[in-house]
Order: C-alpha cells, then structure tokens, then sequence
C-alpha cells in the first residue's frame, strides 16, 4: 500500500518534472489552436476529473454554442476512453449573439473553454497512467466557413484516492477552469413562466432586484434550435418587477411542447463597467404552472393568516404557547390588566420580529442572494446561537437555576420574566423557533412576498405573525375565554419543568443539524458552549446569596462563561458535498439541474424532495411518507429516481428550483411523470396515501 | 359590390402591411403561396416562378466553395439528386446569392463551367448577388432547399439531410428530406417532414440594403 502510494506521488513527480500531464500537446489547425487540458494533476478512482477543449481562435473568426442559430455546427468531441471511463456533455459557456449580415449565430470569438466532466472508474489502479483521447471537430467562420478537427490527447495519472484530494493543475489552466466557471448560466434566482402569445413566446420573469437603467442589452438563446427566430430583434421591458421579453417564434417550431430551455443573457452597464449576467432557464418553463393566475393579495394575505394561525400547532412553536397560556392562568381574573398588556407585547415580539426577519430576507435578496424562509439556519453561527437560546429557555424551565435571577440582557430570563418586557420577547423566541417549520398555507404566501417589493412583501410578513400571535392575544384580551382556563396550583410549576424537555429535545435536534453543517467540531463547540452556558448559570445563581465580593466574582464568571460560548459560535461551514443519502428504505440522489435535464430528456419520472436537516416539517414529512417499504417499492416498479435537493446548506441550484416553482423555502416535493409532462406538486403535509396516489398518477 | 371588396381587399392590404414589422424578414410559410421572382438564368433566359405552375420546383442556394456544399458535391449526393427529381419532372432551380467580392460569388460563364466540372444538371442556375431573391425566402444557408408543388404553395423548407455535418462518410446514412419532398409532391402527398433547420455557410449577402 505504502509502495503503491509512494509509486503515483514518485509518477506525479517525473511529470511535474516533465512538464506534461494535466494538458496535452496543443494542436495547430488552420484557425484555431486547440488543447485538451485537466483541472487536476492525477485522476482518483471513484472520483470525477474535468477536462476542458480549449480553442485559441484566430482574431475575427467564431466557433460555435449548442444551438449554433441560423448557420454553422456546435464543436462535438467524441472521446475514446479506458472501459469503465465515461465522459459527459459539454458544460456550454453562454454564448455571444454573432449578427452576420441578415443572420445572426451563436458562438464564440477569443479563447474558449469547453469543460467536460469525466466519471473515473473505482476499478482504476493506482499508480498506472490513464491516456484520454479526443477526437474534437468544430466549423471555425470569419466570412467563410472552414471545417476542422484535431485528435487531442492527455496521459495522466491515477492517484491513490486517500488522503488528499490531487492538487489543482497549474495557475494557467485553474485561470481556464475558473473562467469556464465564470461564463456558464447560471441557475436562474427569479420565477419565470413562458407564454405562446401568437407569433411570439413571451419570457416573463419576477425579477425585482433588476434596474431598468442599469441594464444594457436582455438576450434569450434557446437551446433548441427550431424553437425560435435567431435573428429577429427580442423586444424586452421591466416593469413593477417584472421582466418581459417577447420572443418571435421560428417558421420551424411546430411541436407545442418544445423544450424551451435556454441561456437568459443581461448585459448590465454598472459604474465598474460592464457586467453581464447569464441565466440558465429549464426546459420546463412552458407547461410550469408558476403563477399561471396571480393570486390577488387579499388571498395572499388570508393565506399568510392561515399560515401563521397553524404555526401554532406546531412542534416548534407549541411549547412556547403553552408556556404564555400557563402565565396567563396565573394571573387569573385579577390580572385582566396585565394580561391584556402581555398580549399585546406579546404579539409586538412577534410582529417586529417579523418585520426584522422580512427586511433582513428581502435585504439579503436585493444584495443579490437567493435566500429564503429559513435563510438564517443556513449559516452555523446562527444554528448555534438558536441552540444556546432554546437551552437557556430550557434551563430556566427547569428552574432551580437563576430564573428571574436578574441576569437581565440575555434572552432566556427575559422571555421567562411574567411582565410585558418578557412577553415581547417570548413573542420574538417564538418567531425564532418557528423558521424552521412551515405550515401549509405559508409556502405560497412566503413565495410570493419575496418576489416582490419590500412594501408588498412586508404587509405579508406582518399579516404571517398577526396568525402567529392571535390566539394568545385572543386569549388574553377575552375574559369569556380566558375564563376557561385551568385554574392555577402547583401543577403548573410541575407542567413548566416538563415543557423544559422538549426544549432540550430542540437543542439535541439542532446540534444534529450543527453536525451536517460543521462536522464533529461543530458538535464540540455546541457542546462545550452549553456546559459554558450551564456553568454560568450555576456560579451566578449560586453565588447570588453570598457576600458582596463572591457575588462580583460569581457575576464575572457567569458573564466569562457566557463570552466563551459566544466566542465558540467562529465555527467553519464545512458542508460535505452532496451525495448519495438513504432515508428508511428509500435512497436518494443529489438533484442538479443537469441531472433532471438529462433524466427529462431519457423521458424517467423523477420525484424531487426538495429539504434541509433544519426544516422539522421536511423531516417529518421524510419520515412519515417518504421512507417505507411501500413507498420504496412503488419508486422502484414506477421506474422512479428520486433526487434530494438540499438546502441545508447555502444553494444556487436548489433555490433556483424553489424560485422556479413560485417558493421561498422547504419544502418542496415534485413529481416529474414519465415520458414528458409538466411535473406536480406535492402538498406541504404529506402522507403514504398521497405519494403513491401522485405516482399512480391520481 | 365588386368595387367594394376589392376596396376592402386593398385596405386590409394596407392596414397588414402597417402591422407587419418591416424589419423582419417575412419567412416563407409551409403551404402558403412561394414569393415570385423572375431574374435572368446564366444563359440569358428570363426565369419567373409564376411561369412555372403545373411543375414541381426546387430551389437551392449554393456556394461551391462552402464546405457543406463541397460536401454534397464531392459525394455526388447533390447531382444525384438533382438528377432524380429532374427525371420525376420537377424544375430544379440553383440559386447563388453571394454577393461580388464574397465567398461564393461567379459570373455566369465561372457557374456555366461549375456544373461541367462538378457533373451537375440543374434545369437553371440564377445569380442573385444583391440578395432580392435570398432575402424573400428567408434563405440562410447553403444549402438551402425549398420544395414548391405545381400550385405554387410551399411544401418543404430546410436542410438537404438529416446530418448536419461537413463530413462525407455521413451522406450514405443520411435522410435525404428533399428526395422524400419532391417524391412525396409528384405523388399529391404531403412530404413525410415539411421543415427542418438548414444547416451550412451562411449566406454571403451584400451588406447594405
């Protein structure tokens, strides 16, 4: 093993030495000087390598993209490889918009670089060498035309898979790579929907982060080359957030379900200079039934109500309910003047948490991030800091420690306070430990707010908590049905001890989803930050009864002990990459655009569970309706492949999928039926019986 | 009553040509009437579209230095084609609308020699070099091949083939789409495909019009 290992570094190194390896010879044709080149020095077993076709083309002549618009032919490569190699598609770069004369082509001028992605083989052996062939044509055109091809080939390594990851090829080639990066679609962030109007398609997108006066040029190139008119001007508008683009439909597009995929080009004039942004469209945007009636938002608001109202009921938010109705009783009658006070500051929490939590979303989104409900749990820190929140609470319901001790400031003891400080603030810890539910409702009113400007958006949010507060409030401002409440005793201390542990069960559940984001150091440091918080609280409540001195010195240690869990929250997003998952009997993909496109294009049916580890109502769902035998085996006889697409940590593709699909957040579950179709959505809430219904096709 | 439909004829007329964006190129429509034209063949002859009803038509643009064109060409595909629908009864019509100074352009004596070079038969070669002929048919490429039935209407517009290609070894497997037209035509049937995208060189247009 050693040997073998010392072997590839020792045939690594000749090749350094050599100088060759990760790019072959380049090759001279008539207009273009053509090189296959590697991002890495060695190929891993099991692993995957990009190559890339880079084409240096003489100045004033193009090669050509996909669909090559009304003349010319894409560049193809055919690869003669080692069995059990396969290579995929080229990964187009957008392409430029070539007008010659009446006609206009799409392709390329300059330096361009085709990537490739290779599958590497478990079988592969370490320490032999791999030869990679191939055989690249391409038409290269000024004026004229000229067919050529060249025969490419790199020999490379096979590297032991352990312990590193091969180093990246050298710096002119990581520029290649990383500027292939740059030009490729991406993902769209906007909802988009495309209509047959007449002659034309109009393209519209939900883009309230674009700037009319900023944008120079709006380009949309199909992929299929029948679908439209390539050299007919594309008349295009913003208004109120919307983009519109007319496209003009080519004589040659009869089929009505065409794919209408495609590269959405905006070349953007900014004070730093140009910038232009590529998006790639899916090919499903046709049959999407996005938005295809835009609901008024007299119905948006109701649903946002509904939404909030149910919130209550769930796991997240129930504890924290009863905690409020627990306080209330008692008061008792006596009380009806503070009760009404706590009501109301109560739903003040809730609602300018709202209000903060909306703003930050549609903040993160006009800086250009596609974020959404949950946005927050995305990042450690904060998954972390929610932890130490509901552990706290969870400690001062389990009494005996500092409660109302006067630790003022920090937020487990103010919202455990009974005056109306502690109720705004258990109405903003409500509101925290609710982000990582969603109720049915609220996945349609959250998906439209973000789509649109921050004064319609926030009337949502707000209408969202009012649901969220209202039956506390209705409680506490109705004596006829504050009457029914149980009379106060001694149980009620008993009652609030218990409803300590689902708190800790919240925080064992939240430091499970620590450990998919931050590894076991995550873990460590959310560990050791709540033995630092349990700490603190003990010295402090401990020394509260002595003298002046020891009360200072437990005081300073509390506040130490709390400094150093705060300062634990530094942790590293060390987000695996996605893989293969298995839930029950069920295994599960990672979705990719690519991937879908390519299964669409096979004609499979896809189920999509579009989740994250911090969406209790994705888990349950999981659990409940997508993990059993049955469900396994009518995947199975269905001929189904199921992607996960997760969103537990930060994701362009996943967000452009639950934009595409008029959502803000998880989750998201769609069924793709086979042979084409538009996909259908699942309920937010699902059951056995509706998954299979959906796969029987009911 | 007459007066009064071709009035109304007239100003529907108008009022489409109001509505119709001028810049577009008016693309040619399966089925509908193929636009006229009438130009001088390389012999000298006046050759108009209008005077040939009753008679299946072929037109193709060509440019014998494009390489997809030298690719039907050196293969013999495009000749024997030609030959097949010239035998069925149709006209075969090679159209060149480079313009002077582009790839492709020839005077009529450079064309003349072309088809006895190349073995070529068609039944008239135009030249087109500004373009009024290529711009009517939306020409794009060469090839470009429309099939017109004896009525005038269109019946397939696009590529010669199925293999978009500049490769020779491709024409023996390749679907033959004007082949499949013009046999489909002479029997009164509809082509098995009316349209296709063209695939070749672009067009060399004059630049100005």
């Amino acid at each position: 093993m050693v040997q073998k290992t010392l072997l590839g570094a020792l045939t690594v190194l000749m090749l350094l030495v050599a100088g060759a390896g990760w790019a072959g010879e380049p090759v001279r044709t008539g207009k273009v000087t053509a090189q296959l080149i590697a991002d890495r020095v060695a190929a891993v077993p099991g692993g995957e390598l990009r190559l890339a076709l880079v084409q240096q083309i003489d100045p004033g002549w193009h090669t050509y993209w996909r669909n090559p618009g009304d003349s010319g032919l894409p560049t193809e490569i055919a690869w003669t490889l080692p069995p059990g190699w396969r290579a995929g598609a080229i990964d187009w770069p957008a392409p430029e918009r070539i007008p010659v004369g009446p006609l206009v082509n799409h392709g390329f001028h300059g330096r361009v670089v085709l990537p490739v992605t290779l599958r590497v083989p478990a079988e592969a052996v370490p320490g032999g060498m791999v030869q990679l062939i191939a055989a690249a044509s391409w038409l290269v055109c000024a004026d004229i035309c000229i067919p050529e091809e060249a025969t490419l080939s790199l020999t490379l390594p096979i590297a032991d898979p352990a312990p590193a990851d091969p180093a990246p090829a050298d710096p002119a080639h990581a520029a290649d790579f990383a500027a292939a990066d740059m030009a490729r679609p991406q993902p769209s962030p906007w909802p988009a929907r495309l209509e047959r109007a007449g002659p034309h398609l109009t393209l519209e997108l939900a883009a309230p982060d674009l700037r009319a006066e900023r944008i120079a040029g709006v380009w949309f190139a199909a992929h299929d080359s029948t679908l439209l008119d390539h050299a007919a001007p594309q008349s295009w508008g913003l208004a109120a957030g919307r983009l519109r683009i007319e496209l003009p439909r080519s004589s040659l597009g009869t089929a009505p379900q065409a794919d209408a995929s495609g590269v959405l080009v905006i070349d953007e004039k900014l004070e730093t200079g140009p910038r232009r942004l590529a998006f790639a469209l899916p090919p499903d945007l046709i049959a999407a039934p996005v938005a295809a009636q835009a609901p008024s938002i007299v119905q948006i608001l109701l649903a946002a109500f509904a939404g909030g109202l149910i919130l209550n009921l769930m796991p997240c938010v129930f504890p924290v309910l009863v905690l409020k109705g627990l306080g209330l009783a008692r008061l008792g009658q006596a009380g009806r003047g503070a009760a009404r006070g706590q009501g109301l500051a109560y739903t003040a929490g809730v609602l300018v948490s709202f209000a903060l939590l909306g703003g930050a979303l549609l903040a993160a989104r006009a800086a250009g991030h596609a974020v959404g409900w949950g946005f927050q749990l995305q990042s450690p820190p904060a998954v972390l800091a929610l932890a130490y929140v509901i552990f706290a609470a969870g400690l001062g319901l389990s009494g005996g420690i500092s409660i109302g001790g006067g630790l003022t400031g920090a937020g487990q003891s103010l919202a455990a306070r009974d005056g109306r400080g502690g109720a705004f603030f258990t109405g903003a810890l409500a509101v925290l430990v609710a982000t990582p539910c969603t109720a049915p409702f609220m996945a349609g009113a959250l998906g439209y707010a973000v789509t649109r400007p921050a004064w319609e958006a926030l009337p949502v949010f707000l209408t969202l908590g009012l649901g969220l507060a209202a039956p506390f409030l209705l409680l506490s401002l109705s004596p006829a049905l504050a009457r029914h409440l149980p009379r106060p005793g001694p149980w009620m201390e008993r009652l609030k001890q218990g409803l300590a542990f689902p708190m800790y069960a919240t925080a064992a559940w939240l430091v499970w989803v620590l450990a998919q984001q931050s590894g076991a150091d995550g873990v460590l440091a959310a560990l050791l930050g709540m033995l630092l918080i349990a700490f603190a609280a003990w010295l402090h409540g401990a020394s509260r009864g002595a003298g002046r001195w020891t009360r200072t010195l437990g005081l300073l240690g509390a506040l130490a002990g709390l400094a150093g869990a705060g300062a634990l929250l530094r942790l590293p997003d060390a987000a695996a990459a996605p893989a293969e998952s298995v839930t029950g009997a069920v295994r599960w993909e990672p979705y990719s655009p690519a991937r879908l496109t390519a299964l669409r294009a096979e004609g499979r049916a896809v189920f999509i569970d579009a989740t994250a580890a911090w969406c209790i109502t994705c888990l349950v769902n999981e659990r409940a309706a997508l993990s059993s035998a049955r469900i396994a085996a009518a995947f199975r006889e269905g001929g189904v492949v199921t992607l996960k697409a997760d969103w537990t940590n930060r994701d362009a593709a996943v967000s452009a999928l639950l934009a595409a699909h008029g959502r803000a957040g998880v989750p998201l579950y769609l069924f793709y039926p086979s042979g084409g179709g538009a996909p259908r959505e699942l309920p937010q809430l699902l059951t056995e019986g509706l998954v299979l219904a959906a796969l029987a096709g009911q | 009553m007459q007066r009064r439909t071709i009035l109304l004829a007239g100003l529907a007329a108008t009022a489409t040509s109001l509505i119709r964006p001028t810049s577009a190129r008016a693309a040619p429509v399966i089925g509908a009437p193929a636009p006229d034209f009438a130009a001088p063949d390389i012999t000298g002859r006046p050759i108009r579209l209008g005077d040939l009803r009753g008679r299946t038509v072929v037109l193709e643009w060509t440019n014998h230095d494009c390489p997809f064109v030298q690719k039907h060409y050196r293969s013999g595909n495009m000749q024997a084609t030609q030959a097949e629908a010239i035998a069925a009864g149709a006209v075969w019509i090679a159209v060149i609308s480079s313009a002077p100074g582009e790839q492709g352009h020839v005077d009529a004596a450079t064309a003349a020699r072309l088809n006895l070079d190349r073995k070529a038969t068609p039944t008239h070669v135009l030249l087109d070099p500004d373009g009024r002929i290529g711009r009517a048919y939306a020409a794009a490429t060469t090839p470009h091949m429309f099939v017109i039935r004896g009525d005038g209407t269109l019946a397939y517009i696009g590529a010669i083939d199925d293999k978009p290609s500049t490769r020779l070894e491709d024409v023996p497997g390749a679907n033959n789409y004007v082949r499949a037209a013009v046999r489909a035509v002479q029997a009164g049937q509809m082509p098995p495909l009316t349209s296709s995208r063209a695939y070749g060189c672009s067009i060399k247009y004059k630049t100005t019009s």
